[in-house]
């Protein structure tokens, strides 16, 4: 067999077992922070954790947030504040918690999560919300 | 800890400029022309040059000399730090040099077959997380930047 193709074999499998150790890394901690209690608020919220090294924060995560409009923003330095960022299992940068405004993690992401993608977040927190006043 | 104006153009295309050297070196020594694989031991020299001399950087100097005067590659100037990237690029002209030290190792013929394609493979690796970067904007260098860091491993000024 040729270096090339061996290499070529190297590297899909490294690729692949990077992706898959992501993905069950995410879903693990997902599954951890979910409902992680923190404090309420009149309406669902994001923790913004972020940092100075954060290229992608400053890039793609900033302006993200700035297009959800009047959605409170709670930016946290993971760097300062490690207390929260462990509590959330911040390993990578940025990371994003929808919060309901009871103040639970409703949803974790980590790495850029788009506007949109965000805003349907925001939306479920707010029907949750909605659903458990109406109860 | 202030931010500066980063040019993330030139970032792209020096992150352009990695993908291409590997892929022509790569591909190249596969179909055509076996001594194309000195292109990865260039490689690492010019990403090492120009992670401590910034002015070498060939990539970003091809950038800013020729691609944004004559207009090809507009500027987007960011308000970040330059370190984190500076990092990523060293590392990668690291693993580019383990690289080049495998290719370039004087082993028996049995041997090359493994210390060849572990070279080719450590060099693939490096494009495919220029690719990753340039593409999707996730920059594992600065990532390991940022956790060193935080475990106090070096000084993120």
């Amino acid at each position: 067999m040729s270096s090339q193709l061996l290499a070529l074999a190297v590297v899909g499998i490294v690729v692949l077992a990077a992706a898959c150790l992501e993905l069950f890394r995410s879903r693990r901690t997902r599954v951890k922070t979910l409902g992680t209690i923190a404090a309420p608020a009149s309406d669902p919220y994001i923790l913004y954790f972020t940092g100075d090294g954060c290229t992608v924060c400053h890039t793609h995560q900033e302006p993200a947030l700035a297009k959800l409009g009047a959605v409170r923003i709670d930016k946290v330095d993971a760097i300062a504040d490690r207390t929260l960022a462990d509590r959330f299992n911040v390993y990578t940068l940025p990371t994003t918690v929808v919060m309901t405004p009871e103040g639970r993690a409703l949803h974790v992401n980590y790495g850029y999560a788009t506007a949109p993608k965000l805003e349907r977040q925001l939306a479920e927190a707010r029907s949750g919300a909605m659903q458990a006043a109406t109860a | 800890m202030a931010t500066q104006v980063v040019d993330h153009s030139a970032l792209k295309v020096n992150q352009t400029g990695i993908i291409v050297t590997v892929l022509v070196a790569f591909f190249g020594s596969w179909a055509f022309y076996r001594p194309l694989l000195v292109l990865i031991p260039l490689l690492a020299v010019v990403l090492l040059l120009g992670t401590f001399a910034p002015q070498l950087a060939l990539f970003k100097q091809f950038y800013f000399k020729v691609l944004k005067p004559l207009g090809i590659v507009k500027p987007r100037q960011v308000q970040d730090r330059p370190e984190p990237h500076n990092f990523a690029q060293g590392l990668g002209g690291v693993f580019l040099a383990i690289s080049s030290a495998l290719l370039l190792l004087p082993v028996d013929a049995r041997t090359a077959v493994v210390t060849v394609s572990l070279g080719l493979a450590i060099a693939l690796l490096v494009a495919v997380l220029a690719f990753v970067n340039l593409a999707f904007g996730y920059c594992l260098g600065c990532q390991i930047y940022f956790q060193l860091g935080k475990r106090g491993v070096i000084r993120a000024s």
